[in-house]
């Protein structure tokens, strides 16, 4: 961390930290501003006009926020915070400030805002006070100063962070959301050309990870990558995939199942002369021979490979590599070996040898091959619990078997296999013995298999799997009689090819290192399941990523890191709670149709409708704020003006003085349930009704939000939050009247029409001018009545029906219908400035506010010698009153500094 | 100080090279001005080299645009046609700079509250309006000329007028920040009106206590000179040089002269005095909330009036304030409420026992002091609602005693009539009679009487007459501590230009051709800032005008009988210009 001097420290750019940051300026006093949002201007650029001269707020506001940002003793950061603020023996304060990653070069950016059109994220628009929506990437409102785009991360969105392969789920989701299937297809393929196979194969953990889970369901992640990836595929379109010019390096690929073919893909598009060598006669690894086709067709798989040819990888096929050095030699510079896991282990019981005892990847690579075994009419025992084994069951099934039972040594629950695979194959007719163990294989006189001898387990203590280890059940042996066995028990890499040229643990699997899959021959690299034993196609694909990255930093001599760049994943909870309520909406139905005797290979899953996939992928909740989609990266004029990888910055500041100008809260009106802010939808806090009076408003005209109606009956309810022991506040908040009847006014003006009513406790119109102003609302023909409403309550048609006590016209309970509520909301103290400092050294006052012991002489003067408050972080103001206060501030912040050495600036305020 | 002497008149028009930026303000113009059509039209104007729109001409994005622009084609002129000059005349005039292009070159064109604002229901004219307003501005910066910005050097030093709360701690403030200080009070001692209060609101401190620290304080500090029993009366010179007179003693006594750089204006405020008769005033019993607060300050237990215990108080608000009663103040005096509330709280302390009712309008503790209002009700004050249309009305009862009728709005208009023993009036804060010092500095009251702001929002302490400030309750009804903190205020004001040792003054100002003056005087009596003089050089005279003292108002251009004065920035030559720019664009 760089550590700068400057001689004061405002936190906070509203009105308050402005008028300090430029009178401290003008002084001559370097000052650091530092604003948490992407614009300075605080709350004051938000409101429509002030009270009582009815400027306009962004008028005025503007010149002096350009101000700010360009004076030249102003050090003015949009978009950071202040971590925390130390104070030294020396009386100096250290402040630690982070520069919150932007993602968006605020030189490069012209405010064009075309990032923001191609954004495909919306949310609620926190400067329209949630009226509206806005993008992801966004210029904060119009006025903004400075006038930058700001592209907002809150982490990582649980799918994407899930996936194993690193692909951005949230990305393409909201691309087909958007109607942008080929982006979609496009962003799946910068990670993987795998796009359709993953679309059908992936066991999905994005979608586990999914926020919506917890509402109606998960959205069917996987099933939209498969959407856009038949999308692509009837749109007949290349896959404009931009490749760099050739760099004069060959890289060979020792496999080419999901691994080797995106590592392939990968490095070929950094400009790599990539071949990939192949022991098997097709393509494709486990794709190929491993999977079957009802759940991954083969012209899909050979489509994805198409994809890697398609860049000039060369695929050699029916090729054992057994030497790598010779590889070196042949002109390669680094060497991938991603043979993955091919060999089924054996069942290690007497009669294993005997005639219709087959491995299970064995079997399923013969079908795959066009060789499948006669399996008509015969018994079939499964044994495994693995998705190898579900695989295996539900092959023999389509192969004619008279009947097809898993025998697994555990529970259901505790089976390897995805759940979705067990069921599906029950559906299929596959039975389950649960909770055996093979102890011998009977055969007949002839050597067949005729019977596999089991005993039954039960489950003991758990074991470093977590799940309970099985113990034989003593007496419990029994023979399930049957004509063919298939052990789908594990697999096992084979790695006997490389000898002794590349180090193996006992379980086979190649010895590399844990980040960068480096060998211990240097040009060598290793990843996928022949490092790890078998996982699955997602992890694989992810492993090649991998792979290829740390290839390319050690062949451009670049430090063999940097891979994992996600951001920290979000909380869901915290992403659940940005709004109030859930509609649920229909989920997804499932697409596939199983059938009780399956007789053929056809792919179970249907596609998505597009309706169906529109409707899914609408139900994201973008819970990472922006969804990674890249559009804006794509759209933007500047290049690398966006970057999303850019990180938070942090540096640290020493100051003489401290300025802590953080500004309040609005009451949120939800505390106030009997208002129904949050339920009824016409019922709306006074800020709102200034943003939809502001020159900027979201509407272009005043209406109701709850049906875009004008309104023409209006009541205010003043002291919302305020003068209310019940909500923990019994202060008053002093600018609501006042801003009420500002907008009292503006009402009546904009609607000529419309009634005003405004209930009250006591019409606080203390300034100079406000009582006037008053009057005039009066005069106006706004109709003021005294007395608290006790309850609203909403008609069919979103009128609201107000219950109150009608003080000065007899004292009876009255009620009275409007189209339109409007809460007066009052102020809370955000304690965003005691944080900053050690726990108690900024003592608040008795409600909360940052303290001002000495106000009586030095107003803004807190309880830390330095340290003052400018505004409304001490307490309730107004905009002149801020004014005011920041001025005070400033005058005694000169003089601590002129003083500091001799302390005698201060004037002692007597208890 | 640096008078810099420009040539009137500008170039032929034929040699400019202008930009012209059309403003869409987000909608705010272009929602009734087709702005596309009116760069259209001015497009083909003579000189009109760049002509372009933007959604929002200010922001920071267009900005750059523009500065790209004036050095990409080299524009020797700039027109920007958006909102108000107030506005964002100095946000362009930075452009220009910016770019390297002098900012008087610059125009602003106001096709927003002077076009679109106030012609929504008919586009086609308010676009016609548009481009003769733009054509208007195009002609004048056809001959417009570089100006360079009058350098003035400020003395670092401030006279504070005024020697209460506000004012004292002005002074110390100015003297920390090593600002010299000359403090004059009209009184023979400091202190104000806070120097007699006891116990005030909201932090129970002694007014008494406050004043005496702050008195030591400015005793403390060499920087402050303090001149009591003495009053300003004389004002010459201009920003940053004004040379005040101090007169020390009774009028006829000698004036010494002070130099200084600013003038805080911290005069205070008068109590309301009511007429005889209203709400009963002249009556034995009734006194003001100031003769009361000292009553009940100087207490030490229960309340004692002509001998006799007090036992009860009726409170009516707003004496003098809102219009109560028909009074002429129509301002609310903003600090009564919350002192009353405290001063009844007090007397509660010192006599629990005792009754008090308070007849209100509206109860304004605004923030913080409205646990106050709380705490008074939890002491037994009792609170009274009446409406201006039905006033209470005090009188003296046969028995001697006070009664106060009242209609209360919050127990259904009920008429009570109240026995109390004292009755006080809650008067308002007045504006000082101080006619003197108004014409002394020329300083504007607004209709209250008060000293008006330049704005009351963003400029509260500022004045129209540069560097001069005003603090505390002169400007408006304050609270003792909202006095202060605007006395800091015109502080930091003061400092932010004495600190630097120099202003730059916009060099619109007036210029006399002194071979076409014929000395004949009108224009000295024209105008307002005394800013012309007569010179001599043998027996030849002629006016000259300071540019300093100068605001650039352009009084004296038309009385001048020779047409020897012009207004630079706003020449003969732009104005006819403009003139006949708007002339020729058909309707």
């Amino acid at each position: 961390m760089t550590a700068m001097n400057y001689d004061v420290l405002v936190v906070g750019a509203g009105i308050g930290g402005m008028e300090s940051a430029l009178k401290l300026g003008d002084m001559g006093y370097k000052v650091l501003l530092v604003e948490k949002e992407a614009s300075v201007g605080g709350k004051m650029i938000l409101l429509s006009k002030v009270f009582p001269t009815l400027d306009c707020a962004s008028c005025i506001s503007t010149p002096k926020m350009a101000s700010t940002i360009h004076h030249p003793n102003i050090t003015a950061l949009t978009y950071a915070r202040v971590d925390g603020i130390r104070r030294s023996p020396d009386g100096a304060f250290h402040a630690t400030v982070t520069k919150k990653a932007r993602h968006v070069d605020i030189d490069a950016c012209t405010g064009c805002q075309k990032c923001e059109t191609a954004c495909t994220v919306a949310v609620p628009d926190e400067f329209n006070a949630d009226l509206v929506a806005r993008r992801a990437a966004h210029i904060t409102f119009p006025q903004a100063v400075p006038k930058k785009a700001v592209i907002s991360r809150e982490g990582s969105s649980p799918c994407s962070f899930a996936c194993p392969a690193g692909i951005q789920a949230h990305g393409y989701v909201s691309l087909i959301r958007s109607g942008l299937n080929e982006q979609a297809y496009r962003l799946v393929l910068d990670a993987t050309p795998l796009v359709g196979t993953l679309g059908r194969a992936c066991y999905a953990p994005c979608e586990g990870e999914c926020t919506r889970g917890s509402l109606e369901g998960t959205l069917p992640i996987r099933r939209l990558k498969r959407y856009a990836s038949d999308a692509h595929e009837a749109s007949g379109n290349g896959t404009g995939i931009e490749i760099a010019a050739p760099n004069g390096k060959r890289v060979a690929i020792v496999g080419s199942g999901p691994t080797g073919l995106t590592a392939a893909w990968q490095l070929a598009r950094l400009g790599y002369s990539v071949r990939i060598l192949e022991a098997a006669p097709v393509a494709g690894g486990f794709l190929r021979l491993g999977i079957p086709s009802y759940r991954l067709p083969e012209a899909v798989v050979e489509r994805d490979i198409d994809n890697v040819r398609e860049l000039g990888v060369e695929i050699e096929t029916g090729v054992t590599v057994r030497d790598l050095p010779a590889l070196k030699a042949q002109g390669f510079d680094a060497v991938l070996v991603a043979t993955g896991t091919h060999k089924s282990q054996g069942l290690g019981v007497p009669g294993e040898d005997r005639l219709g005892v087959l491995g299970g990847t064995d079997f399923l690579r013969s079908v795959k091959l066009g060789h499948a075994p006669n399996l008509t009419g015969k018994r079939v025992v499964v044994v495994g619990g693995g998705n190898v084994a579900m695989d295996t069951a539900r092959t023999a099934r389509r192969l004619g078997a008279a009947s097809v039972t898993v025998a697994y040594r555990r529970g259901r629950d505790e089976m390897p296999a995805h759940h979705v695979e067990a069921a599906d194959a029950e559906k299929e007719g596959v039975g389950f013995a649960l909770q055996v163990a093979p102890v011998e294989v009977t055969g007949d006189a002839a050597g067949a298999v005729n019977g596999l001898r089991c005993q039954r387990m039960r489950l003991g203590a758990a074991d470093a799997s977590g799940r309970g280890r099985p113990e034989p059940i003593p007496g419990s042996e029994h023979v399930i009689a049957c004509d063919v066995i298939v052990a789908a028990i594990g697999m096992r890499p084979d790695t006997s090819a490389f000898g002794t040229q590349l180090a193996t643990d006992q379980g086979g699997r190649l010895v590399a290192d844990a980040t960068s899959r480096q060998t211990a021959l240097s040009y060598v690299f290793a990843a996928g399941d022949a490092v790890h034993g078998p996982t699955d196609i997602t992890r694989a694909v992810g492993e090649g990523r991998r792979a290829a990255h740390m290839i390319n930093r050690w062949l451009t001599g670049g430090m063999l890191a940097g891979f994992d760049d996600r951001l920290p994943v979000v909380d869901k909870a915290a992403v659940l709670a940005r709004q109030k309520a859930y509609a649920l909406r229909p989920g997804t139905p499932d697409g596939s149709t199983l059938e009780a005797a399956p007789a053929d290979f056809r792919e179970l899953e249907a596609p998505l409708t597009d309706a169906e996939a529109t409707a899914g992928a609408s139900r994201c909740i973008d819970c990472g704020v922006c969804s990674e989609c890249n559009e804006c990266v794509a759209a933007c004029p500047v290049d690398g003006c966006i970057d999303l990888r850019a990180r938070d910055e942090s540096f640290e500041a020493q100051v003489g003085a401290v300025v802590v100008s953080t500004g309040f809260k609005l009451f949120p009106a939800d505390l106030k349930p009997e208002y129904g802010w949050g339920r009824f939808r016409n019922v709306i806090t006074g800020m709102q009704m200034d943003r939809l009076l502001a020159p900027t408003r979201p509407f272009n005209t005043i209406l109701r939000p709850g049906d875009g109606k004008l309104p023409e009956r209006i009541a205010y309810i003043l002291c919302t939050g305020s003068r209310d022991e019940q909500v923990g506040n019994p202060l008053c908040s002093r600018f609501c009247c006042m801003y009420s009847v500002k907008q009292n006014q503006l009402l009546m003006g904009a609607l000529p029409l419309a009634d005003v009513t405004v209930h009250y406790m006591d019409i606080r119109a203390p300034g100079k001018r406000y009582d006037e102003f008053y009057e005039q609302a009066k005069s106006m023909g706004a109709n003021y009545i005294k007395g608290r409403v006790a309850d609203i309550s909403e008609t069919p048609t979103g009128d609201l029906v107000l219950t109150y006590e009608d003080i000065e016209n007899g004292g009876g309970v009255v009620k009275a219908e409007y189209d339109l509520v409007v809460l007066a909301v009052g102020v809370q103290p955000n304690h965003d400035a005691e944080q900053l400092f050690e726990v108690g050294e900024l003592a608040p006052d008795a409600w909360g506010w940052v303290g001002e012991p000495e106000e009586d002489l030095n107003p803004g003067a807190t309880s830390i010698p330095g340290v003052f408050v400018a505004g409304a972080a001490s307490g309730a103001k107004d905009i002149a009153d801020s004014i005011l206060h920041a001025g005070a501030a400033v005058a005694q912040v000169a003089a601590h500094l002129e003083t500091a050495k001799t302390g005698a600036g201060k004037v002692t305020v007597p208890a | 100080m640096t008078e810099t002497m420009v040539p009137v008149g500008g170039p032929e028009a034929s040699a400019r090279r202008i930009g012209v930026y059309v403003c869409h303000c987000g909608g705010n113009i272009s929602d009734y001005v087709d702005v596309e059509k009116v760069i259209a039209d001015i497009r083909g104007a003579g000189d009109v080299v760049v002509a372009k729109t933007a959604m929002f001409t200010c922001s920071d994005a267009t900005q750059q645009e523009i500065v790209a622009d004036i050095q990409a084609n080299e524009l020797d002129g700039l027109v920007v046609a958006s909102c108000s000059p107030k506005l964002h005349t100095y946000t362009f005039r930075g452009v220009a700079a910016r770019a390297g292009l002098n900012p008087y070159e610059y125009t602003q064109v106001n096709i927003r509250e002077q076009c679109s604002w106030v012609h929504t229901d008919d586009t086609q004219a308010a676009t016609a309006k548009a481009t003769a307003l733009v054509n208007a501005g195009i002609g004048r910066t056809r001959h417009t000329t570089p100006l360079v910005p009058l350098v003035v050097e400020t003395l670092p030093h401030t006279l504070v007028i005024g020697g209460g709360i506000a004012g004292l701690r002005a002074a110390i403030g100015l003297a920390d920040i090593g600002l010299k200080v000359t403090l004059v009070e009209r009184e023979l001692a400091l202190g104000g009106w806070v120097k007699d209060l006891g116990t005030m609101y909201p932090h129970n401190r002694n007014g008494r206590e406050l004043i005496d620290s702050l008195i030591a304080g400015v005793k403390r500090r060499p920087a402050i000179t303090v001149l009591t029993g003495a009053e300003v009366v004389g004002k010459a010179g201009s920003f940053g040089n004004y040379r005040m007179s101090v007169r020390i003693g009774d009028p006829g006594s000698a004036s010494i002269e002070v130099a200084v750089g600013s003038v805080v204006v911290a005069t205070g405020f008068d109590a309301y005095a009511p007429a005889d008769g209203e709400f009963g005033f002249g009556l034995d019993g009734v006194v003001t909330l100031p003769d009361f607060k000292a009553m009940v300050d100087s207490a030490t237990g229960p309340l004692m009036w002509k001998g006799r215990k007090v036992r009860s108080v009726a409170y009516v608000y707003c004496v003098g304030s809102r219009g109560t009663g028909g009074c002429a103040g129509q301002a609310c005096s903003r600090y009564c409420c919350a002192a009353t509330v405290q001063t009844a709280v007090q007397l509660s302390g010192l006599d629990p026992a005792i009754g008090q009712y308070h007849l209100y309008r509206d109860m304004r503790t605004y923030g913080k002091f409205e646990p106050l209002y709380t705490e008074a009700r939890k002491a037994g004050s009792v609170f009274l609602k009446f409406d201006n249309d039905m006033p209470p009305a005090v009188e003296t009862r046969p028995d001697g005693r006070l009664t106060v009728t009242v209609t209360d709005l919050l127990t259904e208009r009920t008429e009570l009539a109240i026995p109390v023993d004292l009755v006080v009036l809650v008067t308002a804060m007045a504006p000082r009679a101080n006619d003197e010092l108004v014409k002394v500095l020329k300083l504007p009251a607004g209709a209250d009487g008060f000293f008006n702001e330049i704005h009351p929002k963003l400029r509260p302490v500022e004045t129209v007459v540069d560097g001069v400030l005003i603090a505390g309750a002169c400007q408006g009804p304050k609270t003792s501590s909202e006095s202060v903190a605007s006395g800091l205020a015109a502080v930091t004001q003061s400092a932010a230009v004495l600190k630097k040792g120099y202003t730059e003054l916009d060099p619109l100002v007036a210029l006399v051709v002194p071979e076409a003056c014929t000395a004949c005087g009108d224009c000295l009596t024209a105008c307002p800032y005394d800013a012309i003089a007569m010179t001599q050089e043998g027996d030849r005279h002629w006016a000259v005008i300071s540019a300093a003292g100068c605001k650039g108002c352009g009084g004296c251009v038309p009385m001048c009988p020779e047409s020897a004065i012009d207004l630079l920035g706003y020449t003969d030559a732009e104005v006819t210009s403009m003139i006949e720019s708007l002339a020729e664009v058909p309707a």
